[in-house]
């Protein structure tokens, strides 16, 4: 090592955030008692995907880089109605995972405020799974 | 208070041939959004503000399959549009490098309607 880089290792600012090695994802939940259309929920799912990368992107913009880098894994599961999706919500925050709600502008399908998708994540797919693991596939 | 020639919108092309579970859809669509978006940050900042505050419209409409969504690809390039190909990576129900959509934008509605005025909405059957 020269002398160089050995100052540098020893004066260098640690790196704050440090991104372990494991599977990243973002969990998408629908609410399934709207019975949205599938061009609908593709819409919806595509919305809450693009407000958690800028509102993720500037809480956590370590683990938001790290699951671009990954190929930005995506699981699109269903829960059966807004009471189960506040519940979810709030187990995940309790376990410090970043959460999005996605509220439907009402021009179309659904009526207006209808809360059509719960984003969990990015986060470590392990962590994820215990509170969305249940959940099937949509 | 922006008239309707003004509105912004997203549009979402899905491969009808393949045909994926909704929720397959849902995530791929969800895939061209996010990169969409994060190339129009950069390149049209803002048109993406504009877009974001205007309730991020998005709009998935049906490509009948590989080829069409490829001819579609190069009219964007043409036009100057942003774009984004999603290819799969395979671990589900499709094959590895797979084209499964086309996100088109965020652009002014005008230019998608004359673009895609002929393609059918996405799954309202």
């Amino acid at each position: 090592m020269g002398f160089r880089s050995f100052l540098h290792r020893i004066t260098a600012p640690k790196t704050a955030h440090k991104v372990e090695n494991r599977p990243l994802k973002l969990v998408l939940i629908i609410n399934h008692s709207l019975r949205m259309k599938k061009g609908k929920i593709a819409a919806q799912v595509g919305h809450a995907s693009v407000q958690t990368l800028l509102s993720a992107g500037s809480v956590i913009p370590h683990i938001v880089d790290a699951w671009l880098a990954q190929g930005q894994k995506k699981v699109c599961v269903k829960a059966e109605d807004e009471q189960q999706m506040n519940e979810l919500s709030s187990k995940a925050k309790q376990a410090n995972l970043h959460t999005s709600k996605t509220i439907d502008a009402g021009h179309t399908q659904i009526p207006k405020g209808s809360y059509t998708v719960l984003a969990i994540g990015p986060g470590y797919e392990a962590e994820i799974d215990e509170i969305t693991g249940h959940l099937s596939l949509l | 208070m922006l008239s309707v020639d003004d509105q912004l919108s997203m549009a979402l092309l899905v491969r009808k041939d393949l045909e994926m579970t909704p929720g397959k859809v849902a995530v791929q669509c969800a895939h061209a959004a996010v990169d969409c978006s994060l190339q129009a940050r950069k390149a049209i900042p803002q048109i993406f503000e504009m877009w974001r505050n205007t309730g991020s419209r998005k709009i998935c409409l049906v490509a009948l399959d590989e080829e069409d969504i490829l001819y579609w690809k190069e009219k964007c390039a043409e036009v100057g549009l942003v774009h984004s190909l999603v290819r799969d990576a395979g671990r589900t129900e499709v094959s590895a490098q797979t084209i499964t959509v086309l996100g088109v934008g965020p652009a002014h509605k005008t230019s998608l309607d004359d673009l895609f005025s002929n393609l059918d909405l996405y799954g309202v059957e």
